[in-house]
């Protein structure tokens, strides 16, 4: 008989505590996101923050290098590319400046504290009839070694980190 | 043993200065079309130095074993602007940080002035890519006049008058830092 509250509590006590952390994971886990075979990367507007034609140029193709490196789509598109008009399972992405700091090479080197070259950027992912899926702002940066273009490598790493974990066949989610 | 060392850093400082000034003064006068490709051409690899010319309706950038072709009709913009670079770069300027008594960060205060060039273009199936070059200061004004003449669009009209990169409109220039 004094058995039955013994195992009673330790049965609660044992499916709270599995019941806990099952709760946390289920708030804590993002919306199941449209796995996709391509990915199309469109010029990167920065219409409200002036930004130096390299800086965008530079994003714009690390991005699309970095894609390919880190594989899971079938095919990375350029914008304006005829060929991404037939891809089945499309996902576009557009990506706005939100702010831009170009530090200075020189004062890194010289001071290691200033100089810092930061990028902020909203990516929006969107499916092919324009619907957004997922939207995150990334930031790219240099606060030590290499030039200035080296945020723009920076920001593409971490943007096709996203792209690649939320929308790549082959990614761990 | 402190003036020992002090007399071994400005030898070391002053060795360097001097191996790095002899080549940068050879290299303004057979400078010529000597470019370095940061990024953006297919097949070739980012800070490629070689040859970038206007030939036969094109635009050419040969590196050592390789050699890529943009037709100039299908270049959308091109933008100069100014930057500047360390003189000491690459392995050896990566050295240079390790220097005693902060040797490495007096060498970055060595700077050269550069021309940057960026173009827009489109492949054969329409993808938009884009290059960055970089080149001696002066020489992108002169490029970027030679490319629209022969068909190139951009989005920032040449000033007729312009002969050097003061003269740039406004929104061209890049603020220095």
């Amino acid at each position: 008989m004094k058995h039955i509250p013994y195992s009673a509590t330790l049965a609660f006590l044992l499916l709270s505590a599995h019941a806990a952390p099952a709760r946390l994971h289920a708030q804590a886990a993002p919306p199941p996101a449209k796995k996709a075979s391509a990915i199309q990367v469109l010029m990167i507007q920065s219409d409200e923050i002036k930004m130096p034609a390299e800086f965008q140029i530079s994003i714009y193709e690390n991005l699309i290098q970095q894609l390919e490196k880190q594989g899971g789509f079938q095919h990375v598109y350029r914008e304006g590319d005829h060929n991404a008009d037939g891809a089945a399972d499309l996902v576009v992405l557009h990506s706005n400046v939100r702010g831009f700091k170009k530090g200075s090479e020189m004062a890194r080197n010289v001071t290691t504290v200033s100089g810092k070259t930061s990028i902020d950027i909203h990516c929006q992912f969107t499916d092919r009839d324009g619907k957004s899926v997922l939207e995150r702002d990334l930031n790219g940066k240099v606060q030590f070694f290499g030039g200035n273009l080296r945020a723009t490598f920076d920001f593409a790493k971490k943007a096709a980190k996203l792209a690649h974990d939320n929308f790549a066949a082959n990614s761990v989610s | 043993m402190v003036m020992r060392s002090m007399r071994r850093t400005t030898i070391f400082l002053v060795g360097i200065l001097g191996f790095t000034a002899l080549p940068s003064v050879g290299q303004q006068a057979a400078a010529g079309n000597k470019v370095v490709q940061i990024t953006g051409l297919v097949g070739v690899r980012t800070n490629a130095s070689g040859n970038l010319t206007l030939e036969n309706g094109s635009l050419q950038f040969a590196s050592s074993g390789t050699k890529v072709s943009v037709p100039i009709h299908s270049v959308e913009d091109v933008i100069t602007e100014n930057d500047s670079q360390r003189v000491f770069r690459g392995t050896f300027g990566t050295l240079t940080m390790f220097a005693p008594y902060g040797g490495g960060r007096f060498l970055s205060l060595f700077r050269s002035k550069i021309d940057t060039l960026t173009i827009q273009y489109r492949d054969t199936d329409g993808g938009l890519h884009g290059a960055i070059f970089t080149m001696p200061l002066g020489k992108a004004d002169r490029f970027k006049k030679d490319l629209v003449a022969q068909g190139a669009r951009t989005s920032i009209p040449m000033q007729d008058d312009s002969g050097s990169s003061n003269s740039k409109p406004d929104a061209a220039k890049e603020k220095k830092p």
